[in-house]
């Protein structure tokens, strides 16, 4: 098959370590521009920015301006498995910053999935959790929170 | 078969699409369909004749490993669900050894690349009820010790696995420009009659490089890139790709009439 070949075996490892490089912090393999990696990069980084601030915008509105920026610093090593967990990950990195809005984005994502850090994320068929004000109740996706002012 | 100018498909778009009175020819982004509750204002248009493309982003043709299996098969759907005349994806590989890139990323230009793209290709069109069109990228760099310059490249990769072009005009004049090279150079080089239809979009200049990210009007010079290709030879359609920052709908009715104007076809607003 194909990836007994040698050559694939080559390109397969090329491939991995250019990946590695743009975003996991990895050396850059000798023989590549690497300004033009690093625009590439950066791209990637405001790209995945972009997609998060759509998937969880209280949390990008939460920072402002400076949401692009703050995001691409956080993830410039962390390759990504999609915008919903680079968005949870970046969430519970700096839960102790949130704003109002943001935390409470947070919790009620918190209340319909559960979530390991390491696995996609599955839905809940039920939980509780306390939000900013109040307390968030979801019981077969319908999420709810009681005494929020 | 003609397409006409069209406009990709996307949630924020989805009123403006579904108003446009001309509209033929429309593209999904496949892996946002899902199989259980594909949207229903995409499933109006194919019920209304509109030919819907999906387009995927995120197979990995261009990648060493083979492509995944559930990938594939999500295309096969969506073509099958969509009446899709054809699905498209990218010369590009989009992760390896498991770590994700975030992008589309270029593949080297060499002889070994090129079996691992054929290879892709071959698995993905025996899974597809319908022809499969590949696209090649815009890259801010490119890998070191190619064996082949892009046409030939691509010249050879259609002619071994028999796919269609996906010519992305945009991609087209930002690598010309960004490698200080002539645009119209690269269509010369190009098996024209394969191309099954183009995209174009507009770009920003970032780090002293043009990025085609699909979040800013047409420039002239991609609409002059336009009449260039369609003087060589027309292809069936061009679809406006807009990705974000979407303009009042009287300027995306302006750069649909552009476009149309440019490769002499019908306007569809």
């Amino acid at each position: 098959m194909n990836e007994e070949e040698p050559a694939n075996a080559e390109l397969a490892a090329a491939q991995e370590a250019l990946v590695r490089a743009m975003t996991a912090g990895g050396p850059l393999p000798p023989g590549f521009d690497e300004a033009g990696v690093q625009v590439a990069a950066r791209a990637i980084l405001r790209k995945r920015a972009g997609e998060v601030a759509r998937a969880w915008p209280a949390l990008a509105a939460s920072y402002g301006r400076d949401w692009p920026e703050t995001f691409a610093r956080w993830a410039a090593e962390r390759p990504t498995n999609g915008s919903i967990r680079d968005a949870w990950d970046f969430a519970r990195a700096h839960k102790e910053s949130l704003d109002r809005n943001a935390a409470l984005e947070l919790a009620l994502t918190e209340t319909r999935f559960h979530y390991d850090g390491e696995s996609p994320p599955r839905p809940r068929r039920m939980a509780v959790r306390r939000v900013p004000g109040g307390v968030a109740f979801q019981l077969n996706g319908r999420a709810r929170v009681i005494g929020r002012r | 078969m003609s397409l006409g100018v069209g406009i990709g498909w996307r949630p924020e778009i989805a009123g403006f699409v579904k108003e446009l009175p001309g509209l033929r020819f429309t593209e999904v982004i496949a892996e946002s369909v899902h199989e259980g509750h594909p949207p229903a204002d995409l499933l109006a248009l194919r019920d209304r004749g509109v030919q819907v493309v999906p387009h995927g982003v995120k197979l990995s043709l261009g990648g060493a490993e083979p492509v995944a299996a559930e990938r594939v098969a999500h295309l096969a759907w969506c073509a099958e669900s969509l009446n899709a005349p054809l699905v498209s994806e990218h010369v590009a590989f989009v992760r390896a050894g498991g770590v994700e890139a975030g992008h589309l990323l270029p593949v080297p230009r060499t002889r070994a690349s090129l079996d691992a793209l054929t290879a892709n290709i071959r698995r993905t069109q025996a899974e597809l009820p319908v022809p499969l069109a590949v696209e090649p990228i815009a890259a801010l760099f490119d890998w070191p010790d190619a064996e082949y310059e892009e046409g030939d490249f691509l010249t050879e990769l259609v002619e071994r696995t028999g796919a269609l072009l996906l010519l992305d005009i945009a991609n087209v004049y930002a690598n010309a420009r960004n490698r200080g090279e002539d645009p119209a150079a690269l269509l010369d080089r190009l098996p024209l009659e394969r191309v099954a239809y183009c995209h174009v979009a507009g770009g920003d200049e970032h780090g002293g490089r043009y990025h085609d990210t699909h979040t800013a009007p047409v420039p002239d010079d991609v609409l002059a890139l336009v009449k260039e290709l369609c003087a060589r030879q027309r292809p069936p359609g061009f679809l406006l790709e807009r990705d974000g920052r979407y303009p009042p709908a009287a300027e995306l009715r302006a750069e649909l009439d552009a476009i149309a104007s440019a490769a002499a076809m019908e306007s569809i607003t």
